[in-house]
């Protein structure tokens, strides 16, 4: 398997494993196999893309680090604790921002707060600084259907940050987003994630965006879903958006493009 | 709206209106429309000047008591059919038994004409209020169970995986998530029931019954009095509009999230009060 026989990976760089994976594999009813024998290690302040087509398991294996979903068989560990139910030590975003429409968005920023205790002024406080850390200062008080697309996935990254996670996990975000918007979000999540140094686990199937923001890469292949290679990315941060048209970034690029059409 | 375009049109609504009326009555005096079928509107507008101005008793009561005992027993009758209906279906959407098993009966119960069971009702709840509430939470309380029912039901995979990540317990998923989002459903049914506790209070009445509009309505009929028959009628529509709009208010009110309007005027609000506090 491509992914172990690589260990030449320098993890040094980083702290101590967060999430940890070992020969996970999901299986659906009895006979879909939606991730086989995933190996992985991630570290403390890492930024991870998972990319792949639709059905390389990069979903399933997002939602079983998270615990939303059961493992058929095999170890998910985070922060050394074996995964067997909903996680609430990590954050997530999906593809729908999946905001509350009678809410305003300092009030769906301040949901996960409720969830723990009665909302304080210290809440509040932090509800508008993770508005303004998005880039959201002067709509705390608009409701999701009074922003656009891009605004509205700002609000559930302020959530996210709002639930003080330090693990974020994050299912094509930027999916249903204009190329524009996303390129403009993958600025800002680039330098937020900067400032929170959380480790995160990106989801998507635009590889420009993987490589862009993470660390390092894995590129997973389909029937049945594999990590099927690790690549490292080692631009340095905060990386500009120029950096996209640098020929090192290019020959990245082909890497992951090698990869996915060689399965 | 603007006060002179909302002028306007008003204006516009108010000319087709009286046009309509002014060839009705032009051709009631001189075209030999029969009375007996269509009485003219001056004459309905002389009745309804008599019953509400000059307060004239009818049936041992003002027009202001039949009114009053119709709008009672249909906001008591819609009161209990909207409180059974909601009830049974928080009970079918968290309970998969229940609703397999006692939803069908709910769907037959609707699908059988309820004003059909008039007679049984009145043998069973006798001549007076008892049988109006009755028919009217009969016949009202099904739009609010299936709409109720609908809106729970709705599936929202992310939201309850949102709610998961957060650690939401199962209540705080249903009174911040799940009720909320059904709330447009419901005041549809809500909107919806209101208009069939108004139509099963008055059937009811006509059954027999000591005040209300619809003994109204029924005793100018026999009588061929059709000034007052269309008098009660208009008077029936008044009412409907009522509590129709009561419903379309409060809908407006508590699902502002709906329209652009709604949400512009909530979110100013919502503005304001922090200016103020803070």
């Amino acid at each position: 398997m491509a992914a172990t026989a690589k260990k030449t990976e320098d993890l040094s760089q980083f702290g101590q494993t967060v999430i940890e994976g070992k020969n996970v594999t999901k299986v659906f009813g009895e006979t879909v196999t939606a991730l086989e024998g995933a190996n992985f290690d991630i570290r403390a302040g890492e930024f991870i893309s998972l990319v792949g087509p639709s059905g390389c398991g990069k979903s399933t294996l997002l939602r079983l680090v998270a615990g939303l979903i059961e493992k058929t068989s095999g170890d998910v560990k985070v922060n050394d604790d074996l995964v067997t139910k909903p996680r609430t030590d990590i954050g997530m975003m999906f593809q729908k921002a999946v905001l509350l429409d009678w809410r305003t968005a300092i009030e769906n920023v301040l949901l996960p707060s409720e969830m723990k205790h009665r909302i304080t002024q210290e809440d509040k406080d932090k509800a508008m600084a993770s508005l303004e850390l998005v880039g959201l200062k002067g709509f705390e008080f608009h409701f999701p259907k009074q922003l656009s697309g891009g605004m509205q996935q700002r609000v559930a990254l302020a959530r996210l940050i709002q639930t003080g996670a330090d693990i974020m996990l994050m299912d094509e975000p930027f999916g249903a987003l204009d190329e524009f918007t996303r390129e403009r979000l993958n600025v800002e999540l680039m330098r937020i994630v900067g400032e929170l140094k959380a480790t995160t686990l990106f989801v998507t199937h635009n590889i420009q965006e993987a490589i862009y923001l993470a660390d390092r890469v894995m590129v997973m292949t389909p029937r049945p879903g594999k990590i099927a290679e690790i690549i490292e990315v080692k631009f340095e941060r905060p990386r500009d958006i120029s950096i996209q048209t640098s020929r090192e970034f290019n020959i990245i690029i082909e890497q992951v493009r090698d990869t996915l059409g060689s399965h | 709206m603007k006060p002179v375009s909302f002028l306007i049109s008003f204006l516009k609504y108010s000319l087709s209106f009286i046009i309509v009326l002014a060839l009705w009555e032009a051709y009631a005096r001189y075209g030999g429309l029969n009375e007996l079928f269509l009485p003219r509107p001056s004459k309905i507008g002389a009745k309804l000047y008599s019953l509400f101005v000059k307060v004239e008793v009818i049936e041992q009561g003002t027009i202001y008591w039949h009114f009053y005992a119709t709008l009672a027993q249909m906001s008591i009758g819609f009161a209990y059919g909207i409180t059974i209906g909601t009830t049974l279906a928080v009970l079918a959407a968290f309970n998969e038994t229940f609703r397999r098993y006692v939803a069908p009966y709910a769907v037959v119960f609707n699908v059988t004409p309820g004003i059909a069971v008039l007679p049984l009702i009145i043998a069973w709840f006798g001549f007076g209020w008892e049988s109006k509430i009755a028919l009217a939470t009969l016949v009202c309380f099904f739009p609010p169970f299936i709409n109720t029912l609908t809106g729970l039901l709705k599936k929202n995979d992310e939201a309850i995986e949102l709610f998961q990540t957060i650690g939401a317990t199962q209540s705080q998923y249903f009174w911040k998530q799940q009720l909320p989002n059904a709330l447009p459903e419901v005041f549809a049914g809500l909107k919806l029931a209101i208009t069939t506790a108004l139509l099963g209070t008055i059937v009811a009445q006509f059954g027999s019954a000591t005040e209300g509009v619809g003994i109204l309505m029924q005793r100018f009929a026999f009588r061929l009095d059709m000034a007052g028959s269309f008098a009660s009628l208009v008077t029936m529509a008044i009412m409907g509009l009522l509590v129709f709009t009561i419903a379309e208010v409060m809908d407006r009110r508590i699902v502002f999230w709906r329209d652009a309007k709604g949400l512009e005027r909530v979110s100013k609000k919502k503005q304001r009060k922090l200016m103020v506090n803070g």
